[in-house]
C-alpha cells in the first residue's frame, strides 16, 4: 500500500510538471474507518468505508493554487492536473508563495513514533460487537436511562507525499475509540445528557470499555436537576477535558497568518511575559504513540519540539512558509501537533479545596472568541464549588472575558492531563472570572 | 484547529448540534480554469462511468440480499472552487472534486452503510455486501428498472459554476475589496473569499425511483480589519445562495462590503453589556438562529424516536403564544437551504413545526417516518456520499406577527438588541441552547443607546418559546451562508425571523456588580 501511495504522489508530480508546472507538491491519502453504534441491545448502525484522495499544490509562473480529487481514474486524473496548472496561470503572481525549501525538510527526525498498532488492524466484527455489549451493559444500567448509545470506531490512515524539489515522505497511523452517550429522564420534559469516549493510536493504553461507559453514565447522572447558577465574579476551575478546548481557543490566533492579516492579539507578544507564569505550552510532535505525532507537517517541514509559552513568556508562534515570508518571521510549523500543557502538583480535589468557592466547568456550550482582541464569551455546564467540594450542577450560564487577561489570572495547574486528545491539558484554575446566570 | 477523533465522537455523543458561519481563517484558496477540460455532463454517472440502470439494479439486488425496509444508492459529483483575495491580490485558488457513491441498507432502526469512490461494478458490489451485513433475513425483491422523477425547478442553472472561468470571478473580488476600502479611512485590510459549488446527485431507491438534482451554491465572505491608533478590530459579512453568476449584482456586492465595514468600525465604540438575565430583542433575518437552536434541532425526529429530545412528548401542546407560527421549508427558490429532493430521494417540502403556538410536526427521514407511521417530510439530508442521511432542517423561519419593530424596542426598559451572529449550539435533551452575538445595541428606556459586541446568549428552548411575547410584521430570511453541523456532518441551511422580543434570557457580560 505504501508503495502504491508513494507512486501515486510521484506520478502526480510528474504529470503536473509535464502540464507546465514549475514546482509541485503532491500527497496521496488512504483512510479506512469502521464505526459501530449500538442501542437497546442491538446494532443500530454499521459503517465500513475506505476512502482515498489525491491533493496537489501547483507553482507556475510565480503563481500558486491547490487542488484535491477523489476521482483517480487515470485519464481524468491527467485532465484534472492539466486544469490545475491552467487555473494557476489565471491567478495573480505572488512572490511570497514558494515551494517548501529543502533546508526545511532535509533533516527529518528518524526516531520511531510507534503510531501503528497491529492489534488495531486486527479488530474484527465480533470484537466490536463484544465491546458494544460491554458498553451497553454499563451505560444503560440505570432506571433513569431513556437512551444510551454505545459506539466503537477504529481505522487507519496513510499518506505519502512527493515534491518536485526532492521531498519524499510517508506517514501512517491507527486509531481506536469507544464510549457512550447517555440520556436520562430529568424533571418535567428535560433530559440530562452527557457522554465519554476514550481512544488512542494503540489499544494497550485504553481503559476497559465498561469503565469508559461508567464514566459516561456518571457524567450524565451528575447533570440531573441542573439549574442556572448565579451571576457573579468568582474563581473558575476547568476540568481537564474542557481545559483542552479552552487552550485551543487561546492558541487559535497564535499563527503567522492571523498576525500578518492583523487579526491576532498575539501580535508583538513574542519574547514578552504575556500570561501567568504558571502557563507553559509545548508543541511536541515527537511523543511516541501520540494522537498528533508526526515526522513532518503538511508543508513537509521537519518536526521538532517547539516551546510556545514558557512560564508565561511567548517563545514561538505557528509560522508556515507563506505567511512567515509575508510577516518576516522564520518558519516553525504552520499547524499544531501534540500540545503539552505543563502540569502542576495538585489533584483536582486539591484544586477544588484550594479554591473553596467558585464554578467548576465540565463542558462548554457554544460561544466564540474574537481572535483580534481576545474577547470571548462561552456557554458552560458544570457545578458550583462550595466549601472546597463539588456542589449542585449548574448550566444555562455564560463566562465572558478576554483570553489574554484570563490566562494572566491562571492561578493553579492540576496534575491530571487529559489523555484522549492532541492537547494534553490538566485541570486549570482561574481567578476573578465573570459568570452570567440568574 | 485539529479535529481529533475524540472531538468527532464527542460531537456525536453530547446530543448537541452546532451552527456556524464558514471558517474563513486558514482557508485554502480555490478556482476553476478558463477553458480547459471537458464540460461536466448533465449526468456524469451514466456518461462517465457507464453506471447504467442494469448496473444500479445489480448493486441494489446485492444490497437487499439479507432483507431491507429501505435501501438507496447516492451518487454524487461535487466540484468546488474557491478564490482568495488578500493584501490586494487574488493569488490563491483551490479546486476540489468529490465523487463517489454511498450505499445504505435500512432495516427497522438499523442502518448498514458503505461508500466507494471507485465506481466500478466490482467496488460497488463489495460495498453493497458490507452495507447488507446489517440485516440477517431473507432476500427482498429489488427493482430491475428505475423510474426517473421530474427534475425540480428551485434553482435552475443556465451556466453551471463549473463552466464559469476565473477571468469572470476575479474582477468581482477586486470590486468588493475596492468598495470596502472606500467606505471608511480606518479600513486597513480587506480579504474576500469566494466559493462556488457545482454538485450533481443521483439517488436510486428500493421503491424503484430515480432522482437527479443539480445543485449550485454561491458563497462570498468579506473580512475587514480596521485600525484606530493602537486598536485593531475585525468584522465580516457574507452572502450565500443556490444561485448562478448573475446573482452577484453590483448592488448586492456593494451592500455586502458596506455591511462588513459598518460591522467592523462600530466595534471601536462597542462595549460588553452588563452580565445576567434581561429582555432580548432579536433583529429580523439572521436572528432566525434562535429558531434553529431553540426548537429546530429538537424537532428532528431521530432525537424524538429515541426519546432524547426535550420535545419528545410535546406534539399537540401549546408551546408558544398563538401569534407564533414556525416553519421549515425547503421549497423556497434559490435559498441556501433550498432542495428539490432530499438526500433520500423524497420530494422536499414544507413542514409546520409550530402553528399558532401549537407544536405540530417533527422533521422526518425514512427511518423515523416509518416508525411514526407517517410520510417522510423530505428532511433526510447528508453532507456527502460519505455519510448516511438523517433528519435535518432546510430553511427555518417564523411567520410575521402583529407588532412592529418600533413598538418592540420601545417596550424594553433595559435590555439588548442582538443583530449579528457567528454561531450557535444546543443540547437536545436539556434544551439549553446558545448563540454568539457579534454586534448589537443596548436598549435603555425604550431607545437604542450604545453598541455592544462579543457576548454569548444562553437560554432553554421551550422556556424561550414561551417567553417570545412580541413578534413584528417584518419577517425576512437571512442571506448569510450558514452551515449546520450534526453528528459530524455539515449541511447548508437558511433561517429567518421577524423582529421578536424574548422577555428574559441570560446574556454574557463583564460588568458583574
Amino acid at each position: 500500500m505504501s508503495a502504491e501511495l508513494s507512486n501515486r504522489a510521484a506520478e502526480a508530480v510528474e504529470l503536473a510538471r509535464k502540464a507546465g508546472a514549475d514546482d509541485v507538491w503532491a500527497t496521496a491519502v488512504q483512510q479506512r474507518s469502521v464505526q459501530f453504534e449500538y442501542r437497546k441491545g442491538a446494532l443500530e448502525k454499521v459503517q465500513d468505508t475506505t476512502s482515498r484522495a489525491l491533493a496537489v499544490q501547483v507553482y507556475a509562473n510565480g503563481r500558486y493554487s491547490s487542488h484535491q480529487t477523489t476521482d483517480l481514474e487515470p485519464e481524468r486524473m491527467k485532465g484534472f492536473l492539466a486544469e490545475a496548472v491552467a487555473i494557476t496561470r489565471a491567478l495573480e503572481p505572488d512572490p511570497s508563495r514558494q515551494i517548501t525549501p529543502p533546508e526545511l525538510f532535509r533533516d527529518r527526525p528518524g526516531q520511531p513514533l510507534d503510531l501503528v498498532d497491529a492489534r488495531v488492524q486486527q479488530i474484527d466484527r465480533d470484537q466490536r460487537v463484544a465491546w458494544c455489549r460491554a458498553i451497553d451493559e454499563v451505560a444503560a444500567a440505570h432506571e433513569r436511562v431513556i437512551s444510551a448509545t454505545g459506539a466503537v470506531e477504529d481505522g487507519s490512515s496513510q499518506s505519502a507525499s512527493a515534491s518536485s524539489n526532492g521531498f519524499l515522505g510517508m506517514q501512517e497511523s491507527t486509531y481506536c475509540w469507544y464510549g457512550a452517550s447517555v440520556t436520562l429522564k430529568d424533571r418535567g420534559d428535560r433530559r440530562a445528557e452527557d457522554g465519554f469516549y476514550a481512544g488512542g493510536t494503540h489499544l494497550e493504553a485504553l481503559p476497559q470499555p465498561g469503565k469508559v461507559a461508567q464514566v459516561a453514565l456518571d457524567r450524565a447522572l451528575a447533570r440531573l436537576d441542573s439549574e442556572k447558577g448565579p451571576t457573579s465574579r468568582t474563581a473558575m476551575v476547568v476540568d481537564a477535558r474542557a481545559a483542552a478546548s479552552l487552550v485551543g481557543r487561546l492558541l487559535g490566533p497564535a499563527n503567522a497568518q492571523s498576525i500578518q492579516q492583523g487579526r491576532s492579539f498575539w501580535a508583538g507578544l513574542t519574547g514578552q511575559k504575556a500570561f501567568s507564569d504558571k502557563l507553559t505550552l509545548i508543541d511536541d510532535p515527537l511523543i511516541p504513540r501520540g494522537l498528533g505525532s508526526r515526522h513532518y507537517d503538511s508543508e513537509g517541514i521537519s518536526a521538532k519540539v517547539l516551546p510556545i509559552i514558557e512560564a508565561g513568556v511567548v517563545r514561538n508562534l505557528y509560522v508556515d512558509t507563506y505567511y512567515g515570508r509575508k510577516a518576516g518571521l522564520a518558519p516553525t510549523t504552520g499547524s499544531r501537533s501534540n500540545l503539552r500543557v505543563q502540569t502542576g502538583r495538585h489533584s483536582l480535589e486539591q484544586l477544588l479545596a484550594e479554591v473553596g468557592n467558585g464554578i467548576y466547568v465540565t463542558s462548554w456550550l457554544g460561544g466564540n472568541t474574537d481572535g483580534t482582541t481576545g474577547d470571548f464569551s462561552l456557554g458552560l455546564r458544570g457545578h458550583v464549588i462550595e466549601n472546597g467540594r463539588i456542589g449542585r450542577p449548574v448550566g444555562e450560564m455564560n463566562v465572558t472575558g478576554n483570553l489574554r487577561s484570563l490566562f494572566s489570572r491562571l492561578e493553579l495547574v492540576g496534575n491530571d492531563p487529559y489523555p484522549y486528545s492532541t492537547t494534553l491539558a490538566p485541570s486549570l484554575v482561574f481567578s476573578g472570572v465573570d459568570f452570567s446566570g440568574a | 484547529m485539529n479535529r481529533t477523533r475524540r472531538e468527532f465522537l464527542g460531537t456525536m455523543a453530547a446530543g448537541s448540534a452546532a451552527l456556524t458561519m464558514p471558517a474563513f481563517l486558514g482557508a485554502c484558496g480555490v478556482q476553476r480554469a478558463v477553458s480547459v477540460a471537458d464540460k461536466l455532463p448533465e449526468n456524469p454517472f451514466m456518461e462517465w462511468f457507464g453506471v447504467d440502470q442494469a448496473t444500479v439494479a445489480r448493486v441494489m439486488s446485492e444490497m437487499t440480499a439479507n432483507g431491507a425496509d429501505a435501501a438507496d444508492l447516492y451518487f454524487q459529483h461535487s466540484r468546488r472552487n474557491t478564490l482568495t483575495l488578500e493584501d490586494g491580490i487574488v493569488s490563491r485558488a483551490f479546486s476540489g472534486i468529490d465523487q463517489g457513491v454511498g450505499l445504505r441498507v435500512v432495516i427497522g432502526e438499523q442502518t448498514g452503510y458503505a461508500f466507494t469512490e471507485d465506481l466500478t461494478l466490482a467496488s460497488m458490489l463489495s460495498a453493497a455486501r458490507t452495507a447488507a451485513a446489517i440485516a440477517a433475513g431473507g432476500r427482498v425483491a429489488a427493482p430491475q428498472a428505475f423510474a426517473p422523477r421530474d427534475l425540480g425547478g428551485l434553482y435552475t442553472v443556465s451556466v453551471p459554476w463549473s463552466e464559469v472561468g476565473i477571468d469572470r470571478k476575479l474582477p468581482i473580488l477586486k470590486f468588493v475589496e475596492s468598495k470596502a476600502k472606500s467606505f471608511d479611512p480606518a479600513v486597513e485590510k480587506v480579504s474576500v473569499y469566494w466559493t462556488d459549488v457545482d454538485e450533481r446527485v443521483m439517488i436510486a431507491t428500493l421503491d424503484g425511483s430515480l432522482v437527479m438534482d443539480h445543485r449550485p451554491m454561491a458563497t462570498m465572505y468579506t473580512v475587514v480589519t480596521a485600525r484606530k491608533g493602537d486598536e485593531v478590530q475585525t468584522g465580516y459579512s457574507n452572502i450565500a445562495a443556490r444561485q448562478e453568476f448573475d446573482w452577484y449584482t453590483e448592488e448586492r456586492l456593494t451592500a455586502m462590503a458596506r455591511e462588513a465595514v459598518d460591522r467592523t468600525v462600530v466595534l471601536f465604540d462597542a462595549k460588553r453589556p452588563p452580565a445576567g438575565e434581561m429582555p432580548v430583542v432579536l433583529a429580523s433575518g439572521s436572528s432566525g438562529i434562535l429558531l434553529h437552536e431553540a426548537i429546530g434541532h429538537g424537532m428532528e425526529a431521530d432525537f424524538n424516536r429515541k426519546g432524547t429530545s426535550i420535545y419528545s412528548d410535546m406534539i399537540g401542546k401549546q408551546v408558544a403564544e398563538p401569534f407564533i407560527t414556525i416553519v421549515d421549508q425547503a421549497t423556497i427558490p434559490g435559498e441556501r437551504g433550498a432542495l428539490n429532493y432530499d438526500d433520500e430521494g423524497n420530494p422536499a417540502g414544507r413542514t409546520v413545526l409550530v402553528e399558532n403556538g401549537i407544536l405540530k410536526s417533527y422533521l422526518h427521514d425514512r427511518i423515523s417516518a416509518r416508525q411514526y407511521g407517517l410520510k417522510p417530510t423530505g428532511s433526510g439530508r447528508r453532507e456527502s456520499y460519505k455519510h448516511a442521511p438523517m433528519p435535518r432542517m432546510s430553511c427555518t423561519f417564523m411567520e410575521a406577527g402583529p407588532h412592529t419593530r418600533e413598538e418592540i424596542i420601545a417596550s424594553v426598559d433595559r435590555g439588548i438588541l442582538a443583530e449579528t451572529f457567528t454561531n450557535g449550539q444546543v443540547q437536545i435533551g436539556a434544551g439549553d441552547y446558545t448563540f454568539y452575538v457579534k454586534n448589537g445595541w443596548m436598549i435603555e428606556d425604550g431607545k437604542l443607546t450604545a453598541p455592544i459586541k462579543d457576548v454569548n446568549i444562553i437560554g432553554n428552548g421551550p422556556e424561550s418559546l414561551k417567553r417570545i411575547t412580541m413578534v413584528a410584521n417584518d419577517a425576512r430570511l437571512d442571506t448569510g451562508g450558514w452551515t449546520c453541523g450534526k453528528n459530524g456532518q455539515g449541511v447548508p441551511v437558511s433561517q429567518g425571523i421577524p423582529t421578536v422580543l424574548v422577555s428574559r434570557m441570560t446574556v454574557g457580560g463583564e460588568n458583574v456588580g
